[in-house]
């Protein structure tokens, strides 16, 4: 990323979309709006300081909404360019016409723009390289599943952020229903916090005891005393807090982290009422986020369940068999049937053993879905704009024999763009794209090479 | 040497970012009474138009021979600074960056006090080693503008002329007769379902009429010498020698089908392998009623743990063949897990089904038996052993790493894996490269690929190659290994052996056995440097002294710490 | 995201950089602790020379835990870059440690003054060719053996290492104090707190190389000195 950044020869358009693209291979005309990030990005330094002292929190997309951020921010810490952005609609100034300003004030290179609109650039290029990625597949939409519904059911993307030192739970596996109480009760604790000092005051002021004042309204004695019949329920309010608080903290108290996990996987994919296709990269990936949850806490231990378990890349069959010996992992050939949850609020797996041929249900800490990989929303538009076709799943379709080229000349796709890959695969397309798009612009720049010397 | 050591100091504020937890303007105050430090400027920001100018100029008005800049981190803004450095007439090689944000502003937020005492430990620490920068040049090294790819099959044939099609000159080389590779056996290559062998001749006659190919066949690589911008090969044809130089390096060897010798009752005539049956769809010879294929024959088990990635899809590739042509001919596919992996594939694999082809999974601890005119497998559901009469059996076996890759991963001293296929620089980050410069990887030569897979990677390995290829000259950071001392090497090789990047090479001179750096190959991780027993090697702008010297910094009149 | 002050980061491209003589010399100087942090296994930025950091450390914090210096002042601990929260947590980690064993002296088999000297014996013997030779082929041979195809294991390599540093150190001690004046192996055996028999076999290793000869036989025991002034300079 810094590398991109970096590089002279690079232009690069972040925050910014596709609008129209003209012409042929070897001359593309291409419009691009650049959504106004209402910051100058030639002022801001990426200091941070704005981000620091803004008032509002929003949620933190980046970390799969499990944190939250502020309403001026970077999309996550190594983001580049390193340039802050508003986000419009959570900004008090922009989105809810408050007065606040405290990021232009507070930012000493006087980049905060509040007046900056979206930009048009217009672009000469001699080819287009697609490489849009893919979105992750919504699990909402199965029922059994119950995602959503379940507060220990999460997605792989979810688990992954779980699992980062740098993400929500700093790598400690606390559980999605324990972090929900915890916030719960912090909301609860500012609320009786408050209504505790208030009480106080009150008592002080006015000489009398809350409990006195609550008898007094409930004894009618009090009548039309609006401030008192405020006091009093303000003070039964208070004690309702103290007794629902009280169990929550010792629930919280006896919270442990996850030490039993389960992964389902083809959640989404190779299943005909969603995608037939297979995501390819999943499998490996549940085995890798089994691995790092037991090198975190080695009496994590985790059941993966599966059609195929498909590792077919260098060291992929080895390092299965390595989770399978080392890490706690154990593999469960079976789709699951459905999830339950049970009272402690765990997760209950309902499947069939092929091996054993008995429907079985095991309960588990937490449950991972291994969610497919699929067309991003915006591919069919974007189809549009270039002028290409998608395959029967939409992804953008490639030419087996020719694999990086679009339906049209001068246009090439790589990456999950055309279909689910791993890393490393994504990362050999995208050599083989520019490739490609080099051909194309070779003679063009034969000629400007020449015509310059 | 009599110079006198002038260095300028730059304390950043970085807005509040710095200057809000640290006392700044008493850290500029400390920086004027350390050793050789003759001017010191605090900026609001070192890194603006104004901040730099600040530098460009102190450097010209107050002779400056040494810049340290005390704010963020190197990793984004020392390129910066290194180039103001030059810029205003100094070797940016005299520039020092000390880290007083992330090491000590934003880590130590509420404490004023002891970040601030900490911070003049830091650029102290950086004055010392400041002191003690030697300007260095930027290595350049010329570039030979033409390519070799190893390896005439696909994945060779699409390198060699995508990189000809940017016009360099290749030299393709070919140990077998003709080219082709693995493809020339096949019969169908899916899921295109295109014809293997004209896939193949419609390359070869593109590589062989380009004029920018030159075509090398029934040909051996004697030797290989040099580094990136500068390989001399050796190669003998017939028993003629050839020499010729390249700047680059594809390898594009393939692989080799295992022949399943002693599994199964393999014979080679009723129990066969797949390669084996396409050559008979190929013949027009195919003719059985009952077919089963067995997966995974000499694959994940103890003596080849590896998956072989394109098997399962060779199998129902040819399954599909075979309901095409007949589709009253039983096809059973006995496997452990069918890795049909992606949209096309897993769209094969429902087609096979439809076809009537039937899966069935085994236990790889309970194996099928291949017996006369039967298969007996145990199945799983049923949980009984399972009778299929057959007539053919078709066993699928891994590609395994070719026989040559031990001899060229010496010539060229790059690394395999344990399965003898050729080792890539970076699993994620550099799949098609090798840790050493100049030289890429594609194809089986790397791991199983699909025909597609092999096209996009040899594309891409020629597009990495195309990287150098395009200068004239290759120009690399000085931060590289030096060999400061040559009469204390004793030309051992210790350092070779373990350097990651194969920049180092042992060479005879007037002296005897020397190590020799070179420069373009090395990345400076200074593993040679530690290594040296003769201490004969150092890494410029991290040698034993500049590091020592940061140590000594830090303790002589250190805070308490 | 807050860690101690205590903390001073110098900056190396790899953790193959580390030497480790520069370990023994940060502990001359007065370190109280020492971290070596590099990437992850597997994901070196230079490939491999995190494992090559990870013996060179092993080798130094075992000499220095020969020659008297709490094992747990040295560190070997792995972080990428996106791994703020883990390097936190590692740094407070063993800053308690640090904290534990209080100043350096105080947690050590050895007394002050005393454990400088001794360190500075480690930092020669670490600097040393013997040592460094046999740590160099660490990799080679654990991995594809040495030039007779005999692999070692790991445990195997650090045996071997273990007993080069009791030589080495116990050489370099015997040097220095013939430096001082001319000693019998009783003699030196009674400071060095080694037993007589092997003092002498050193002593004796070091006659037959030309580094030591004979200075005057008082009563029964030979006095020993250095003769060759490049010893002198070995010692040093």
């Amino acid at each position: 990323m810094l590398d991109v950044g970096r590089h002279p020869r690079i232009n690069l358009l972040a925050y910014s979309e596709v609008e129209n693209v003209s012409g042929d291979a070897g001359n593309f005309r291409v419009k691009v709006r650049k959504k106004a990030r209402f910051v100058n990005e030639d002022l801001c330094t990426g200091c941070g300081t704005c981000a620091e002292k803004c008032p509002t929190m929003t949620v933190d997309v980046f970390n799969a909404e499990l944190g939250s951020r502020k309403a001026i921010y970077k999309y996550f810490p190594q983001g580049i360019p390193s340039i802050y952005t508003i986000d419009k609609d959570a900004c008090r100034q922009l989105g809810q016409g408050k007065k606040c300003g405290i990021c232009a004030k507070v930012c000493q290179a006087k980049a905060v723009d509040f007046e900056q609109n979206d930009g048009e650039i217009q672009l000469h290029v001699g080819a287009i390289v697609v490489a849009t990625g893919y979105d992750v597949f919504d699990p909402s939409v199965i029922p059994e599943h119950g995602y959503g519904r379940i507060a220990n059911v999460v997605t792989a993307l979810e688990f992954e952020r779980l699992l980062s030192a740098s993400g929500p739970t700093a790598g400690h596996l606390d559980r999605p229903s324990d972090m929900a109480l915890e916030k719960e009760i912090d909301d609860l604790e500012k609320e009786h916090k408050k209504l505790s000092r208030q009480l106080k005051q009150l008592e002080e002021k006015h000489g009398k005891s809350s409990a006195q004042v609550m008898d007094l309204v409930k004894s009618g004695a009090a009548a039309a005393d609006k401030d008192l019949h405020n006091w009093a329920a303000s003070a039964e309010r208070f004690g309702e807090l103290e007794a629902r608080l009280e169990p929550m903290r010792q629930k919280i108290g006896a919270a442990q982290p996850a030490k039993k996990l389960a992964f389902i996987q083809c959640v989404g994919s190779r299943d005909f009422r969603f995608n037939k296709f297979c995501s390819s990269y999943c499998c490996m990936h549940s085995v890798k986020e089994a691995m790092i949850a037991n090198e975190h806490d080695n009496e994590v231990s985790s059941s993966i369940f599966c059609m195929d378990l498909r590792a077919v890349g260098r060291g992929f069959e080895e390092y299965k068999l390595r989770g399978g010996k080392q890490a706690n992992i154990k593999y469960v050939r079976g789709r699951v049937a459905e999830i339950t949850e049970d009272d402690a609020l765990n997760p209950v797996v309902w499947f069939e053993s092929t091996t054993s041929r008995q429907v079985l249900h095991e309960t588990f800490d937490m449950v991972v879905l291994a969610t497919a990989c699929v067309p991003t929303a915006g591919t069919p538009k974007l189809a549009e704009l270039l002028g290409i076709e998608l395959d029967s799943n939409g992804f953008f379709k490639t030419d087996p024999l020719a694999p990086l080229n679009a339906t049209r000349d001068g246009i090439f796709v790589c990456g999950c763009a055309q279909g689910p890959m791993d890393i490393p695969e994504s990362v050999a397309q995208a050599s083989s794209a520019a490739a490609r798009a080099a051909e194309v612009v070779a003679p063009a720049r034969q000629v400007a090479a020449a015509g310059s010397q | 040497m009599a110079e006198e050591i002038r260095i300028g100091v730059f304390v950043c504020d970085c807005g509040s970012n710095i200057a809000g937890y640290l006392k700044v303007s008493e850290l500029a105050e400390y920086a004027k009474t350390l050793p050789n430090v003759v001017y010191v400027k605090e900026n609001l920001y070192t890194c603006s138009e104004s901040g730099i100018n600040e530098i460009k100029a102190a450097v010209k008005e107050q002779d400056l021979n040494r810049v340290v800049v005390a704010s963020c981190t190197p990793r984004t803004h020392e390129p910066l600074f290194r180039e103001t450095c030059a810029e205003g007439g100094l070797n940016p090689y005299l520039f020092e960056m000390v880290n007083i944000r992330d090491q000590c502003s934003w880590v130590h937020m509420q404490e004023k006090e002891e970040g601030t005492a900490k911070a003049k430990d830091l650029i102290r620490m950086g004055v010392a080693k400041a002191s003690l920068l030697q300007p260095q040049e930027p290595i350049e090294s010329p570039m030979d503008p033409r390519a070799m790819v190893i390896g005439g099959g696909i994945s060779g044939m699409t390198s060699a002329l995508a990189l000809a099609n940017r016009g360099y000159q290749v030299t393709l080389v070919e140990k077998a007769a003709e080219l082709g590779g693995l493809l020339l056996q096949l019969d169908k290559i899916g899921p295109a379902n295109a014809d293997a062998a004209s896939v193949a001749e419609k390359h070869a006659q593109q590589v062989q009429g380009h004029p920018k190919i030159k075509t090398l066949t029934a040909t051996k690589i004697d030797a290989i010498n040099g580094y990136i911008g500068n390989f001399k090969v050796t190669t003998s044809t017939n028993g003629v020698q050839e020499e010729f130089g390249v700047g680059v390096i594809v390898v594009a060897t393939g692989a080799r089908v295992l022949k399943p010798v002693g599994l199964f009752n393999y014979d080679g005539e009723k129990v066969i392998t797949q390669l084996e049956l396409e050559s008979l769809f190929k013949k027009g010879a195919f003719n059985a009623k009952n077919v089963v294929m067995i997966q995974c024959v000499g694959a994940r088990n103890e003596e080849r743990k590896y998956c072989s990635r394109i098997c399962c899809m060779v199998a129902i590739k040819n399954a599909i063949a075979i309901k095409e042509r007949s589709p009253d001919t039983g096809v059973h596919i006995l496997y452990r897990d069918i890795q049909a992996y992606g949209t096309e594939n897993e769209e094969l694999y429902q087609y096979a089904k439809q076809l009537g082809v039937r899966f069935l999974k085994y236990d790889q601890a309970k194996p099928p038996k291949v017996e006369e005119g039967r298969v007996t497998v145990y199945h799983h559901l049923l949980g009984r052993d399972l009778e299929l009469p057959v007539d053919l059996v078709v066993l699928s076996t891994p590609l395994i790493a070719g026989e040559d890759n031990e001899t060229i991963s010496r010539l060229l001293r790059v690394s395999l894996d344990e399965n003898k296929f050729f080792l890539e620089g970076h699993v994620k980050l550099k799949p098609l490269d090798f840790a050493n410069d100049g030289i890429y990887l594609c194809g089986n030569a790397h791991y199983p690929a699909t025909v597609r897979e092999a096209i996009s990677q040899a594309l891409g390995a020629a597009s990495r190659a195309s990287i150098p290829l395009s200068r004239d000259v290759m120009t690399v950071e000085p931060i590289v290994s030096t060999l400061v001392d040559e009469d204390a090497c004793r030309g051992c090789g210790l350092c070779v052996a373990l350097c990651p990047y194969g920049a180092l090479e042992i060479v005879r001179t007037e002296k005897g056995r020397k190590v020799k750096v070179i420069p373009v190959a090395c990345k400076g991780c200074g593993v040679c440097a530690a290594t040296c027993y003769q201490h004969a090697l150092t890494i410029n702008s991290y040698t034993d002294e500049q590091i020592g010297q940061q140590i000594e910094a830090f303790l002589e009149t250190g805070t308490e710490g | 995201m807050q860690y101690t002050t205590d903390v001073r980061i110098i900056r190396l491209m790899c953790t193959g950089r580390v030497d480790p003589p520069m370990l023994a010399d940060a502990f001359m100087k007065g370190a109280d602790g020492v971290m070596v942090v590099g990437c992850h296994f597997g994901d070196c930025h230079y490939i491999t020379g995190n494992y090559q950091g990870k013996i060179k450390v092993g080798l130094a914090s075992r000499t220095l835990d020969y020659v008297g210096l709490n094992p747990r002042r040295v560190s070997f601990s792995q972080c990428s870059s996106a791994e703020g929260e883990r390097f936190v947590n590692m740094v407070s980690a063993f800053d308690q440690t640090i904290r534990e064993l209080g100043p350096l002296g105080n947690a050590e088999r050895v007394a002050l003054p005393e454990l400088k000297d001794k360190l500075a014996i480690a930092k020669t013997v670490l600097s040393r060719e013997k040592i460094r030779w046999v740590v160099g082929k660490f990799t080679e041979f654990t991995t594809t053996g040495n030039k007779y195809g005999e692999r070692f294991t790991e445990h195997e390599m650090w045996r071997t290492l273990d007993t080069i540093i009791m030589d080495e150190v116990a050489t370099y001690e015997i040097l220095r104090e013939l430096e001082n004046a001319p000693a019998s192996a009783k003699e030196m055996a009674a400071k060095l707190k080694l037993p007589p028999p092997h003092v002498l076999k050193y002593v004796l290793a070091l006659q037959r190389r030309g580094f030591v000869g004979l200075a005057e036989i008082d009563g029964t025991s030979p006095r020993y000195q250095i003769v060759d002034p490049m010893a002198k300079e070995e010692a040093a």
